[in-house]
């Protein structure tokens, strides 16, 4: 089981002692079988298009990422240097699995595919995100998402 | 953010690869995973495998035993461990040592000319290629690389300023390099990439001496990027 002790100094300790927010809630939204649901991905390994600019630094934004992008232009702008990428190289699923949720939609496991996912610069200050999170959220319910995977990198 | 969207109506499930952070936050949902920092769905060009992963994270939404559920996913990805006997798919001489930014300039272009044809098979093996986020020809990298070296501030069009620029051509050199040391065989796992970047490249060797240049730069923007994005701390040099 992973695996803190595997990650090397001083990412280790940078990743178990990064400050995060204690929240006074505990929302828990009920929904149909997960055969019904229109599942969407947030991913927070910055993802872009090729060709459009990367995520700045410490940026609180969203962008959106359409279902019928082409998958393998694909490209993480995340400003960290301490996360493998090798896998990435090879596969984009393993950080955004778009193909997976396409093949279980066809597959009957999920009920269909949102037509728009989003990505956000993973390691940025929470209190910075409120806005893309009302943005999301707007978005996916315009979208009638009733599912959401949250991908880290 | 899983809270955030959970707040505002929408059920939600995690791919956790940090425990602790899971603790601290106590999302809705979440499944914790086994693998390394870079793959929340495990095992690259498995789609078996990832599905595995996807599915227990979206059952969890099944659950109504809530408001805080963690799971722990069970197996390890296969390419997490090293592959015995794995050499990378292109062969290098071995680095050496430069002198000047011309001698590195020209180390590098010969030392790319070999890596190239790897390359472009890794792209004609999985129709994919993650270099792209330099702005600039790759042709261009070691002239660019040289000026840095230099002392100069160079830039590019697709970025506001040289650390920009160095710090996004520095990604696709080592994406590229990547692609190429994995073009044929079964995945290696990621440590034997980096280890032969970082140690048996003069690429990975540039890269650590742009980072000594960039943090005896006057210009601050530059020190503090080449100072963290460019080389991971287990690579660098012994002080």
């Amino acid at each position: 089981m992973a695996r803190l002790e595997d990650i090397p100094e001083p990412t280790r300790t940078a990743v178990a002692t990064i400050p995060c927010p204690a929240f006074e809630t505990t929302p828990f939204v009920a929904g149909p079988p997960l055969s019904k649901r229109r599942v969407a991905i947030v991913s927070s390994a910055a993802l872009i298009e090729r060709g459009d600019t990367p995520f700045p630094f410490g940026s609180g934004e969203c962008r959106a990422l359409q279902r019928s992008a082409n998958a393998d232009d694909i490209l993480i702008s995340h400003v960290s240097i301490n996360f493998d990428r090798a896998g990435y190289q090879r596969d984009i699923n393993v950080v955004y699995p778009i193909d997976r949720l396409k093949h279980m939609a066809i597959d009957g496991l999920i009920g269909s595919v949102a037509n728009t996912h989003y990505t956000i610069m993973g390691s940025t200050d929470p209190a910075a995100m409120v806005e893309s999170a009302d943005f999301i959220a707007a978005a996916f319910k315009a979208d009638h998402v009733d599912a959401v995977v949250l991908a880290p990198v | 953010m899983a809270h955030m969207l959970e707040e505002r109506g929408l059920p939600t499930t995690v791919l956790a690869l940090v425990l602790p952070q899971v603790e601290k936050t106590r999302p809705p949902r979440a499944l914790m995973l086994p693998f390394m920092l870079g793959r929340p769905l495990g095992e690259p060009n498995d789609s078996d495998f990832q599905r595995r992963v996807l599915l227990q994270a979206l059952r969890l939404l099944e659950r109504t035993d809530g408001p805080v559920i963690l799971e722990h996913f069970p197996d390890d990805n296969p390419s997490q461990f090293d592959r015995p006997g794995w050499e990378a798919s292109v062969t290098l001489p071995e680095p050496g040592t430069y002198a000047d930014a011309d001698a590195w300039e020209s180390a590098f272009r010969d030392e790319m000319e070999l890596v190239i044809p790897a390359w472009e098979r890794f792209e004609a093996r999985f129709g994919r290629t993650t270099v792209g986020l330099s702005g600039q020809s790759l042709q261009d990298w070691p002239e660019f690389a040289a000026s840095v070296l230099r002392g100069e501030l160079p830039t590019v069009a697709a970025h506001d300023t040289t650390a920009l620029a160095v710090r996004f051509m520095c990604d696709d050199i080592k994406a590229m390099y990547g692609e190429a040391a994995q073009a044929d065989g079964p995945a290696p796992s990621a440590g034997q990439i980096d280890r032969w970047f970082w140690r048996q490249t003069v690429a990975g060797q540039l890269l650590i001496a742009l980072r000594t240049k960039a943090m005896e730069s006057p210009n601050n923007a530059l020190k503090t990027v080449g100072g963290r994005f460019f080389v991971p701390v287990p690579y660098l040099p012994a002080a």
